[in-house]
């Protein structure tokens, strides 16, 4: 959840600095064909938008994602880093142009010779997309890694099957966030200004047809390539009904403002944009939601489950699964930070003084803290309520789990689930895992509610 | 499990994709760069409060300039961050993940604290700095950038003692998942890695800031001057305090690992080497390119003895970077080696861009710069084909 909350803003800030840069050289070249010095305004107020909003807030959210995501699942991150790590620092200096880039753009801006301006926007606009390309292979190639888990090359991964889709994708879905933007930015112009009401326009046309051009795209092309069993999940109740909510309502509701923004510009409002802003912030949280669950139950989809464990193995670069050596050993002992159980204390917890599900709740938090609240630690206490996400004593009270026979039963099953995979490790280690969620039932959920007699 | 093998099992078992001691070079080289604009943030937001609080022409006009610094060094800084991140996370994955999960609060909040610090800087250089109000604002973002720092510094630290992971994990043998202690940390480290490096690399700022500003026609040369001296005497002393501290951190941390010697020598001979360094310059005005020269050299020295400390830690577990098992992808190692390219160039024209712009000189760009920037927009629309072209090839021919 917090990993999506950064992805959402950090959606929203990057794709903006690549749309705005292109819509910034537009602007930018009309003003020097056509002789209207009267645009640099708009320019000037977009530029420094940009620096303090988009640009930096996108490199920072960048490496909040990086932070969150090695705190929550650093074998999944690791994997990307050390297939991809080169791109990523190719990726940086596209990145360095951007952000040197605005400074320059921005504190240039009227100081050097049009022409020279003009090439600056270029290079904004260049760069920008620069690092569109090189983020949309890593990104795919966590949902859809294609040739990579056969051939294992770096470069089957990241020229996977979803990257060119994707790629056209995000590119014209920027035009849609650049849009609001350039809403945003010319309605902070007086509203005499001579140029509000066509820079209002324009930013409205094409944030209509970037989002027209997405959705063509994302649906007849790029979900056309996104794994079958990953669509399969968008059927299951892994996928709540609210996020859909969030994805059509969000996207009537900012079409219908590009729309009027295109058609009566002269009606639009610095607040009215700034509430676009928040329409779109949620369904970008929908969507990042979405491209989660799609990939579940896996971090890397087909090679790494979200347990950081490989299942598959990948012969051509000679790793095996995991997986099939811990159902033979068993988890506990055999992995850094995970102690054998004769090594795991009861504690002084009064909760845990029995062994067995002290030891449970080590599996449990191995096997389960990837989705699952697992544990009072993992509960954020807000006054008297708390926020658990996906709370596993809570889905087993839900389906009547209480005890550990029936507990035991879910474990064993698992696997039918098309998002989980299937519980890894011992017999020994089932039971304890069970004894444990037995336990944390009983704790968290109180005594189950019993049905009333009929009179 | 034994430590040993348990930092030989957290390495990814896909290895690097080029040779192991190339992004051990990297690493150092990019925290150099990083280094300099974090503590220029944080050196010029202390600036900026003490000169507000002072309250004179001079000190004011210096305060103004400094707040416009802090946001664009902590932007800078944040973007030069990502290559070092990137690079130990190759070659010390075990140590660097292990660090973030036993911090794993402080981690994930990393990134609210820094982005909440650079909010405030940047409030107060758009809001206040005119006349001084909202200071409060630059307080605050200052703490926040100290916080950053701080917890960055655990993370170091702690990454360099796995022999104490496992009870900081689990104390009293019961997993604590929550991550928000602060396990380990040096005093002097810190001390000498964060403020006293934002004092020199503030007072070196100063000096190029003076060069750079003479350069105008309508420079105003008494401020100038003035800056230029007080950033001299911040300096020396600066760099005499640093060249103990760096003695402090030798004989703590140093001691641990058996390096009090060669890290006494080496960091009191920076210190007192950049303290000789400014006093020899009595008249510091046009000394400013020189200064950074001699400052990035002594952050490069930094740089070195911090992954000397990093490899004495890890070579006790038998960990070394340079058998680091290793796959070289020359797809990936030609897209990194056009790119930089093509980067380096760009960001060359840009900066001798702005540079022209601030000398007044912006509407007539030397014709050399100007045929850069044409050959260096032409490389980078070249990169697209070249991009595309690698796409093209990895779905025909893999």
């Amino acid at each position: 959840m917090f990993v999506a909350i950064i992805a959402s803003f950090h959606v929203i800030a990057s794709h903006l600095t690549v749309g705005a840069a292109w819509f910034n050289f537009y602007v930018e070249r009309r003003a020097v064909r056509e002789q209207r010095p009267e645009l640099y305004e708009y320019l000037r107020k977009s530029a420094l938008g940009l620096l303090v909003f988009s640009y930096v807030w996108g490199a920072m959210t960048g490496v909040g994602i990086w932070q969150s995501t090695t705190a929550g699942n650093p074998r999944g991150i690791s994997t990307l880093i050390h297939n991809f790590v080169l791109f990523w620092g190719s990726e940086w200096y596209m990145f360095l142009i951007d952000v040197v880039g605005i400074i320059v753009y921005y504190y240039t801006l009227g100081k050097v010779d049009p022409k020279t301006h003009l090439r600056l926007a270029l290079i904004l606009a260049l760069g920008g997309t620069g690092t569109l390309s090189l983020i949309v292979g890593i990104l795919g190639f966590k949902l859809s890694p294609g040739d990579w888990l056969h051939n294992g090359e770096i470069l089957s991964g990241f020229y996977n099957p979803t990257f060119w889709p994707q790629y056209l994708m995000r590119f014209l879905l920027m035009q849609t966030i650049t849009g609001a933007w350039g809403v945003l930015m010319a309605s902070r112009l007086p509203r005499d200004f001579p140029e509000r009401q066509k820079v209002i326009r324009w930013a409205g046309t094409i944030g209509l047809v970037g989002m027209a051009g997405a959705l063509l795209v994302g649906r007849y092309w790029y979900w056309a390539n996104v794994p079958a069993r990953s669509k399969a999940l968008l059927s299951t109740n892994a996928f709540p009904a609210v996020t859909v909510d969030l994805l059509i309502g969000g996207g009537i509701l900012t079409a219908a403002f590009l729309l009027l923004a295109s058609w009566k510009p002269q009606l639009q409002s610095k607040l009215g944009a700034m509430a676009l802003f928040i329409v779109m912030f949620s369904t970008v949280f929908g969507a990042e939601r979405t491209r989660e669950i799609l990939r579940k139950p896996d971090v890397v989809n087909g090679y790494m489950s979200s347990n950081q464990l490989t299942f598959t193995g990948l012969p051509a670069r000679g790793i095996e699964s995991e997986e099939a050596k811990l159902n033979r050993d068993g988890v506990l002992g055999s992995l850094p930070f995970l102690p054998a159980a004769d090594d795991i204390d009861s504690g002084p917890s009064p909760e845990y003084t029995d062994h067995r599900v002290a030891v449970g709740r080590q599996i449990a938090i191995f096997e389960c803290s990837g989705c699952h609240s697992v544990s009072d630690q993992t509960v954020i206490h807000l006054g008297d309520n708390q926020l658990a996400l996906r709370q596993q004593s809570a889905l087993l009270r839900k389906i009547s789990a209480n005890d550990e026979v029936s507990i035991r039963a879910i474990l064993d099953n698992l696997g039918a689930y098309p998002f989980m995979h299937a519980f890894v490790g011992t017999d020994e280690e089932k039971d304890a895992l069970a004894a444990y969620l037995a336990a944390t039932v009983e704790e968290q959920q109180g005594p189950p509610r019993r049905c009333r007699r009929p009179r | 499990m034994e430590v040993e093998d348990a930092l030989r099992m957290m390495r990814d078992p896909l290895g690097a994709p080029f040779y192991p001691r190339v992004f051990q070079v990297l690493l150092l080289l990019t925290w150099v760069v990083h280094i300099y604009f974090v503590t220029v943030a944080v050196g010029s937001s202390v600036t900026t409060i003490y000169g507000f609080r002072r309250g004179d022409e001079r000190w004011l006009r210096l305060a103004r300039s400094c707040a416009r610094l802090t946001p664009s060094g902590v932007g800078l800084g944040i973007v030069t961050g990502i290559a070092p991140l990137l690079f130990v996370q190759v070659i010390y994955d075990p140590i660097w993940y292990a660090s973030n999960a036993l911090t794993g609060f402080w981690s994930v909040i990393f990134i609210i604290v820094v982005a909440s610090g650079y909010t405030c800087a940047y409030v107060f250089y758009l809001k206040g700095s005119a006349d001084g109000r909202l200071l409060w604002s630059s307080v605050l973002g200052l703490a926040l950038l100290v916080l950053a720092g701080w917890i960055m510094h655990v993370l170091a630290s702690v990454s360099i003692r796995p022999e104490h992971w496992r009870e900081w994990y689990a104390p009293n043998g019961v997993a604590d998942t929550r991550g928000i202690e602060f396990h380990s940390f040096n005093v002097a480290r810190v001390a000498f890695l964060l403020p006293l490096q934002a004092a020199i690399g503030t007072a070196v700022t100063g000096l190029i800031y003076t060069w750079y500003r003479l350069k105008r026609d309508d420079a105003d040369r008494e401020y100038l001057t003035w800056v230029a001296g007080l950033s001299r005497r911040l300096g020396i002393i600066a760099s005499v305090l640093y060249g103990g501290v760096g003695i402090a951190w030798a004989v703590t941390e140093g001691a641990d690992y058996d390096l009090t010697a060669p890290m006494a020598i080496a960091l009191g001979g920076v210190g007192l080497a950049m303290a000789a360094f400014f006093a020899a310059h009595r008249d510091p005005v046009g000394i400013g390119r020189r200064a950074l020269g001699a400052w990035f050299a002594s952050l490069a020295v930094v740089a070195v003895i911090r992954e000397v400390i990093r490899a004495t830690a890890l070579s006790r577990f038998n960990y070394d970077v340079g058998s680091y098992p290793y796959r070289v992808d020359w797809g990936s190692v030609a897209m990194f080696t056009v790119t930089t390219i093509v980067g380096v160039s760009i960001i060359t024209y840009m900066v001798m861009v702005l540079f022209q712009s601030g000398i007044g000189a912006g509407e007539r760009i030397p014709r050399s710069i100007d045929r850069l920037g044409r050959v260096s927009t032409a490389m980078l629309g070249a990169w697209f084909a070249f991009f595309l072209l690698v796409g093209v090839y990895a779905v025909v021919a893999l």
